[in-house]
């Protein structure tokens, strides 16, 4: 009855290339396996499906079988870190496994195949059996983005290009480059039968445009679609596109045009019981450039899945979050600063609550000093300001979406940014950077499906009489209120991290440099 | 003499764990540890340190059980187990002046072992699942065959041998020299080992059922309990207990009623209540024959013929013997008394939701057990606290396709569970015996911890 699935430990690199002893059978005989045979970890990511952790992969490269070929096994983790599934195949020397997802029936896995040129989408069943493979060419210059984009920093342990559909299959959403045009394309892959389509976007001004996923229907992929219009002056709009993967058309494209303001959406959430979609975001005047403007407040927008707008509800930042946070009218919350939107999550019971982390600009002595120095020399600038990550905010909205309460949790400000790079003027593009480059402390959100219960995680660092270091720290609540967690992650490990795992529970993950060893175990939040 | 050890016996069902003697326990274990040098100095020359690894690493386990206290070092328990073994070697001149010892373990799981250096393991959760003292005697008579016919030693000897035979060593060599399909080459090899091995292992099991057989015709003890005690073994993994009902019967208070979601679980792969196939190569690779064809093997040897094959407990009693041959009163106290010790093992060394699970099975049967409502509070406390500590993860399992699939229920619960949940399902159970039961220490204790966390 006892099991040992309470720690797995593997000897394993994550991203290094060190060798795993298979087994130590025969470890000490004059030649033994480990002295005559390694597998070498590739890759390793979680398995989400609908943005819940429902598992783990990782690849290794298991052995040679010619000049040009791999063997490789994938082994399987589910939630609780059992192995339930181990998948032998061979293929291209020069292959990586980007992502995976689940939708309850089957699995799907995004390899890149550097040889071929060609992203091969494989989607087994729960025997290990190849259900349907998909294959299509990428070229040098998607690649590039591609890479660029796995650069960029989003929430730990969560997918950004590949997502499950439900029982449907799988889609992923993929940036591309034609010369100076940058756009995208979506890729859907079916579970049930042998089909698989390519959405590219057609129109003018989406030959430059990045798109992100924000959600799914049972027939809709909802995409916010940042557009550059050549013809309007290269000013960017912002646009929530619907794309009907039983049709294979775009069901709809709202721009805003005819609005009151301007809508930046950072968040799609369908409603249960009536169809519609919800959507959440900041809102700018109609005459505001939305990459260099401060937004007017956060928008909810209640819209049929055919993209008709049913209702819509403004909270401003000098109105009415100013009854509950020091707020300007540029949305500035006094020693907070200014708030990067990072999860919008709705209740069973209707109630809405965005996550934001406040920002700030802050004069830099230093930089002032060497900025000063620099001009009497001649030189250029170092930068009088920095930006400076301050508190986390959760804002609270009734089921009118109006703002009902804010609470600010306190934590360490640490400098995010120095140098020239802070003084730039656009507040959005300093959030979009720092975020880019992983400045925020804010990590994930765990929570059960339909949020009655969720878990905002963030990263500090305390300074006090009865600890030093870093620590993890979770907002929990309950479907009545919140309550704080805090792990000291102080370890005797060469490096520590915490990542995302199933509803209510965390993946804590040790690597001993010395013994070459990986601990990692589930713990359920307090 | 039994109600001094125990204050069950009195009628307040009250279970008091029987004291470790840990003096007792490090002179065992130094004793052992200098017969396990003596006996590293004393290996082959050829491949000496190859043997002495694996020599080591037995030692390692050996010396475990005594770190942790497994052994039960209960007098009366010892003196109770010392009789059974002396009714075997008194009439066996084959064992005597052979230097081996039995000790009861304290481990819920059903098994026995030879764990090496001439230590018997009888745990505690093979013993209470026993009818009556000629199975006990088997148990011990299969595990002294063990002993006797140095199976482990025989075992280590081959694989060492086999390691470093020169066959081996050129098929190890020419792998190494191969760029390409290594891994096939070496599954080959450790197939090809590896059925060996298990091949040998099973066959071990059968030498031992039967010098088993012969060890007890000498003694007085019934034959028959042979055959039972393999039919017993066959099917004592299965466990019907309902986990679901009696969680939900259990922690149903009326200020606190149960929820359906605490029991809420995926079936997917992912899971961890998959089902999943099983290797086809299981079969071959596994340690032990099945018991019905360890039944038929023995049926002639117990006079049984054919009649023996079948299982589930349906082996009949056969003829000559007797069932109880030093006291059945000891047996039957000693089978109550390890229905609590059991419990109380896994909460000491930490197995806090095998200790959970074995203490709802007890007041599921006995719903006004003192013991019971106490440990399943002070259990969930310890759960509490491990879970605020983020230590959870050291004291409890988590759902897995291996587990039967009630302690799984079980499992799939305490994962359910946030923490205020984990504190109020405590103390509104709890409050439901106080202050009935508040002159029972442990009972007292574990509400007043439960009262804090609710706080």
């Amino acid at each position: 009855m006892s099991t040992p699935n309470r720690l797995n430990r593997w000897v394993l690199p994550m991203a290094l290339l060190l060798t795993l002893p298979m087994s130590s059978l025969l470890a000490q005989s004059k030649l033994s396996i480990d002295k005559v045979y390694s597998a070498y970890l590739r890759n390793s990511g979680s398995i989400l499906e609908k943005g819940q952790i429902k598992g783990y992969f990782f690849l290794y490269q298991s052995d040679k079988i010619d000049r040009h070929t791999n063997e490789y096994t994938l082994q399987i983790l589910d939630e609780n870190l059992n192995k339930v599934q181990s998948i032998k195949f061979e293929d291209s020397k020069k292959l990586s496994l980007l992502e995976s997802a689940y939708n309850g029936n089957s699995l799907s896995f995004l390899f890149k195949n550097e040889d071929d040129k060609t992203l091969d989408m494989k989607v087994y069943d729960f025997d290990g059996k190849l259900k349907y493979s998909y294959s299509r060419q990428f070229d040098k210059r998607t690649d590039e983005l591609m890479k660029q984009y796995e650069t960029l920093h989003t929430d730990e342990g969560m997918n950004k290009n590949v997502f499950d559909l439900g029982d449907n299959g799988y889609v992923s959403v993929l940036p591309m480059r034609d010369g100076k045009q940058r756009t995208y394309e979506v890729d859907y892959y079916s579970s049930e039968t042998k089909k698989q389509w390519t959405y590219v976007p057609q129109d003018d001004e989406e030959k430059y445009a990045f798109a992100e996923y924000l959600g799914c229907t049972d027939s809709l992929i909802i995409l916010e679609v940042m557009k550059k219009n050549h013809a309007m002056s290269g000013a960017v709009s912002s646009h929530l596109v619907g794309i009907n993967f039983v049709t294979k058309k775009k069901q709809f494209d709202i721009d805003g045009v005819n609005e009151q303001y301007t809508l930046v959406p950072s968040g799609v959430e369908p409603m249960e019981g009536t169809g519609n979609l919800m959507i959440v975001g900041s809102f700018f005047d109609k005459s505001d450039n939305i990459m260099k403007d401060f937004s007017k407040g956060l928008a909810v927008y209640e819209m049929t899945t055919s993209g008709k707008v049913l209702t819509k509800t403004y909270n401003t930042w000098a109105g009415d979050f100013a009854r509950y946070l020091p707020t300007n009218n540029k949305g500035k919350i006094d020693n907070v600063g200014y708030l990067y939107i990072h999860k919008v999550i709705r209740t069973p019971d209707h109630k809405l609550f965005i996550v934001g982390e406040g920002y700030k600009r802050q004069a830099d002595a230093v930089g002032i000093g060497l900025t000063a120095l620099s001009v009497l020399g001649g030189g250029g600038s170092a930068g009088v300001t920095k930006i400076v990550i301050t508190d986390l905010v959760i804002m609270e909205f009734n089921d009118k979406y109006k703002v009902t309460n804010a609470t600010i949790f306190d934590k360490t400000k640490n400098t995010a940014l120095t140098g020239s790079a802070s003084d730039y003027n656009s507040q959005h593009l300093i959030a979009n950077y720092l975020k880019m480059i992983g400045a925020f402390d804010y990590d994930f959100t765990t929570g059960e499906a339909d949020n009655s219960n969720f878990a905002v995680c963030y990263s500090d660092w305390e300074r006090s009489s009865s600890y030093h270091g870093q620590t993890f720290n979770a907002i929990h609540y309950n479907g009545k209120k919140f309550s704080t967690d805090k792990i000291e992650l102080k370890s005797k490990a060469s490096f520590l991290r915490v990542f995302p795992a199933k509803s209510g529970s965390i993946m804590i993950l040790e690597y001993f440099k010395k013994d070459k060893r990986l601990d990692f175990r589930l713990e359920k939040l307090g | 003499m039994v109600s001094c050890l125990w204050a069950r016996a009195q009628g307040n069902g009250e279970f008091t764990p029987a004291a470790e003697d840990s003096a007792l326990l490090t002179g065992l274990s130094n004793s052992y540890q200098q017969q396990y040098r003596d006996e590293s100095n004393r290996l082959p020359s050829l491949n000496k340190k190859d043997y002495q690894k694996v020599y080591a690493d037995r030692w390692k386990s050996i010396k475990e059980v005594f770190d942790e206290q497994e052994i039960y070092t209960s007098r009366y328990a010892q003196a109770y187990l010392d009789a059974i073994v002396g009714e075997i070697v008194k009439d066996n001149p084959v064992v005597q002046h052979h230097d081996f010892h039995c000790y009861f373990s304290r481990s819920y799981i059903p098994n026995a072992a030879y764990i090496g250096e001439g230590v018997i393991l009888f745990n505690m959760g093979l013993f209470s699942r026993l009818t009556d003292e000629s199975q006990a005697a088997f148990v011990l008579c299969h595990e002294i065959s063990h002993y006797l016919l140095q199976h482990q030693e025989k075992g280590i000897d081959k694989y060492v041998t086999a390691i470093n035979s020169p066959e081996v060593q050129a098929q190890l060599r020419k792998i190494k020299g191969s760029e390409y399909r290594k891994l096939d080459q070496l599954q080959q090899l450790v197939k090809g080992l590896a059925f060996d091995s298990r091949r040998h292992s099973r066959d071990h099991e059968s030498e031992a059922d039967s010098m088993a057989v012969v060890l007890m015709r000498r003694t007085p003890f019934a034959l028959s309990g042979a055959a039972t005690t393999l039919a017993l073994l066959d099917s004592i993994d299965k466990n019907a207990f309902d986990v679901e009902g009696c969680l939900q019967q259990t922690f149903n208070a009326g200020d606190y009623p149960f929820r359906k979601k605490w029991l809420a679980r995926e079936d997917g792969l992912l899971g961890g209540h998959a089902r999943l196939k099983r290797d086809e190569m299981a079969d071959s690779l596994k340690t032990h024959p099945d018991c019905a064809l360890r039944i038929r093997l023995i049926g002639p040897l117990v006079g049984m013929g054919a009649m023996g094959a079948g299982t589930g407990g349906s082996v009949s009693a056969g003829r000559g013997g007797r069932t109880f041959v030093v006291d059945s009163l000891k047996f039957r106290s000693l089978q109550e008394m390890f229905r609590y010790e059991v419990i109380e093992y896994a909460y000491a060394s930490d197995e806090y939701t095998q200790s959970l699970f074995l203490s709802l099975e007890l007041l599921h049967r006995r719903p006004e057990d003192v013991y019971g409502v106490a440990q399943v509070g002070r259990v969930l406390n310890g759960l509490y606290r491990a879970q605020k500590e983020h230590t959870l993860s050291k004291v409890a399992d988590l759902p897995s396709p291996d587990n039967p699939a009630n302690y799984n229920a079980l499992l799939q619960f305490v994962q359910n569970l946030y923490l205020e949940d984990l504190a109020s399902i405590n103390y509104y159970f709890l409050r439901a015996y106080h202050p009935r039961l508040d002159n029972y220490t442990l009972f007292k204790k574990a509400y007043e911890e439960s009262a804090k966390s609710v706080r």
